[in-house]
């Protein structure tokens, strides 16, 4: 076979590939019917044939680029991942994520440990010498804590507007709701925030995570030391109860799985060291997801619950309640057998970690 | 009697095939990634070097600077009826834009946000696989800690890693490439002035068909040459042909004007297959025998 011979033979299956794939690239594979995409399976092999043929025979540089152009757009088409929808959203917040977290517990249990271990400390050391609090605390923001949770505060009949960790200024006279849209923006972006970054630097050998959640765990320890040794601890415990469960958690779940990321790195087992972040990265990311959605109610909890004007022993039972929540989801959800998720069940295989990670061809 | 001549073949013209091999071996210091395919087919990508990625950082810096100050026009106008509200929009739009921007256009939209669409990169798995939305987000979120020092980090990672992966890049098993436009090629040069060579000058030897469809593109590109250079790269290749055909012409023609040799032996090589073919004597060249065979 002559290449000129060749060239005439192929280049008109060549071009109704070409225009295939330009009419398809602006919908998605699966939009088309079947006897389409069966069509276009079979050119695709064709294709990849052709090329292999050619660069086997060496029939020249600006023939094998352009098959190759071809077959990689095609091929990008015909392994698209299988996209993403509602039911997925459901199907990884009710069963994924609590799988993962508990696949990764370990993590999460040393972040705790990173955590809430220096949060008692400080708490405990500046409860009882108030007067160390100025090391952590920057005195203005100690002064900001004095009013907002301070009997001379504002908040008697409002309770309290802003929590222990941010002192932004409250816009004037607007409504209760109204502002607590406002607190509701903030805290998402401030403590979403910190969660992301606290996960992300954990790629530097888990350093970046570590830091994070020490210095947050110093820092809200005295915080919440020094305003109860001020004799507001009441008012800011009946305060803090509620959205502490998902907030506080979640942190440390955001930075369990940063620690994931930096262990990958240090202790990467049978795998090479980039291969190891990747596989475990992979799930890293998706419990540091999960870590962000509970950040997002806790930050709805903050804003419209915690300062409601609402009897305090109301707020104890509910918060007890919505810790109770927490360990319920992050322990339980996701138990069942995936027999019993049928109709969810089938996308359980092409969503599984590892063919996640290889693609899979739909048809 | 073949299989000595093709021999010979290979070593004489090694200085010319080894520049070809090259390309399909896989290259330690190159922009090319090859990835094996399901159809056990080898396809290779163009990488995207730090320069290109760092244009397209600009233009979706700029855009996100854009959208900042673009809701700060729009959201105050909310603010007339709900200000608290309109303030807490805006931060939580502030924080998409700051964590999500990237993650959004690059998970949804095949790859490409929209400075890497202006500059014609795109992220792609290690495996030649569209991006899905974790890595998506895992590679997007490890960008803060590439981000330390300017960037410094991620550029850092860019030189040592042989894909120009960033941390984020390593992570997530991503790369960025280059997107190339589809260009059939051209139709071969055909050479109507040229005149095929002499039977009677040359010998038995055939050039195999690597070397005719160098010859094709080597001609088709000439005039990205200046002449003398191009001449002299030919007369590399002229001069080795000519030995090894046992050439008895002109010894000028190889010397003086070696593109015109080389588009002699192309015509007479690539045309008298063909004519062979024709007239169906393929027991005269069982190896174009062989590979028709193996095509079809």
């Amino acid at each position: 076979m002559n290449k000129h011979k060749f060239i005439q033979q192929r280049r008109p299956h060549w071009k109704q590939f070409e225009e295939t794939l330009t009419n398809s690239s602006r919908r998605s594979l699966s939009k088309l019917p079947a006897e389409d995409i069966s069509r276009f399976s079979k050119q695709l092999r064709e294709v990849s044939h052709d090329l292999a043929t050619i660069r086997s025979r060496g029939w020249g540089h600006d023939l094998i680029s352009y098959l190759n152009d071809l077959v990689a757009r095609g091929h990008n088409l015909f392994y698209s991942a299988p996209p993403t929808n509602i039911a997925g959203l459901y199907r990884y917040l009710a069963v994924d994520f609590p799988r993962l977290f508990r696949a990764n517990i370990g993590y999460f249990l040393v972040a705790c440990l990173l955590f809430f271990l220096p949060l008692g400390i400080s708490w405990y050391v500046v409860q009882n010498n108030p007067s160390l609090a100025t090391r952590i605390i920057p005195e203005k923001i100690m002064a900001n804590f004095d009013q907002m949770y301070g009997d001379e505060s504002p908040l008697n009949s409002d309770e309290e507007k802003a929590e222990s960790q941010q002192n932004s200024d409250q816009p004037e006279g607007t409504n209760f709701g109204d502002q607590r849209a406002t607190m509701a923006g903030f805290y998402i972006n401030h403590n979403v925030g910190i969660a992301l970054k606290c996960f992300a630097l954990g790629i530097l050998l888990g350093i970046g995570t570590v830091y994070t959640l020490l210095f947050n765990g110093i820092f809200l320890g005295a915080v919440s030391g020094y305003i109860v040794s001020q004799g507001n601890g009441e008012r800011f415990l009946s305060f803090v109860v509620s959205h502490g469960s998902f907030e506080l958690t979640a942190i440390a779940v955001a930075g369990g799985a940063g620690l994931m990321l930096g262990n990958a790195l240090i202790h990467p087992g049978q795998r090479k060291r980039f291969e190891s972040l990747q596989v475990r990265g992979l799930e890293a990311v998706q419990i540091a997801g999960g870590a962000a959605v509970m950040l997002v109610v806790a930050a709805f909890i903050e804003a419209f619950w915690s300062p409601a004007d609402i009897p305090n022993l109301v707020k104890y039972i509910v918060g007890s309640g919505l810790w109770l929540l927490v360990f319920l989801y992050l322990g339980l959800a996701g138990l069942q057998s995936d027999s019993r998720l049928v109709p969810v069940g089938k996308q359980e295989r092409t969503r599984s970690p590892e063919s996640n990670y290889c693609g899979t061809p739909r048809q | 009697m073949i299989s000595t001549a093709t021999i010979g073949e290979t070593n004489t013209i090694s200085a010319v095939t080894s520049l070809m091999d090259n390309s399909t071996k896989r290259e330690i210091l190159g922009l090319e990634m090859q990835i094996e395919t399901p159809e056990n087919v080898i396809l290779t990508y163009q990488l995207a070097g730090p320069a290109k990625r760092y244009i397209a950082y600009i233009i979706d810096l700029g855009i996100r600077v854009g959208i900042t100050f673009g809701m700060m026009m729009v959201i105050p106008l909310l603010g007339i009826v709900l200000p608290g509200t309109a303030i807490g929009i805006m931060l939580v739009l502030m924080f998409l834009n700051t964590w999500g921007y990237y993650t959004i256009s690059e998970g949804f939209f095949k790859g490409q946000s929209i400075g890497k669409h202006f500059c014609g990169i795109r992220v792609i798995r290690e495996g030649g696989y569209p991006i899905t939305i974790w890595p998506a987000l895992l590679r997007n979120l490890v960008r803060s800690a590439d981000a330390i020092i300017f960037y410094g980090i991620g550029v850092t990672s860019m030189i040592l890693t042989r894909r120009f992966q960033r941390l984020g890049d390593l992570v997530a098993g991503t790369v960025v490439v280059q997107e190339r436009t589809l260009s059939l090629p051209r139709k071969p040069v055909i050479l109507d002035k040229i005149q095929p060579l002499n039977k009677n000058e040359i010998g038995s030897f055939l050039p195999r068909d690597e070397i005719l469809s160098l010859i094709d593109e080597f001609i088709g590109r000439r005039h990205v040459l200046t002449y003398e250079r191009g001449h002299a790269l030919a007369a590399i290749l002229a001069n080795n042909l000519a030995e090894r055909l046992n050439y008895s012409g002109d010894p000028k023609k190889v010397t003086q004007y070696p593109m015109a040799f080389l588009a002699a032996v192309y015509k007479t090589f690539s045309f008298s297959q063909e004519e062979e073919e024709l007239v169906a004597v393929s027991s005269y060249h069982p190896r174009n025998r062989s590979a028709e065979m193996h095509f079809e």
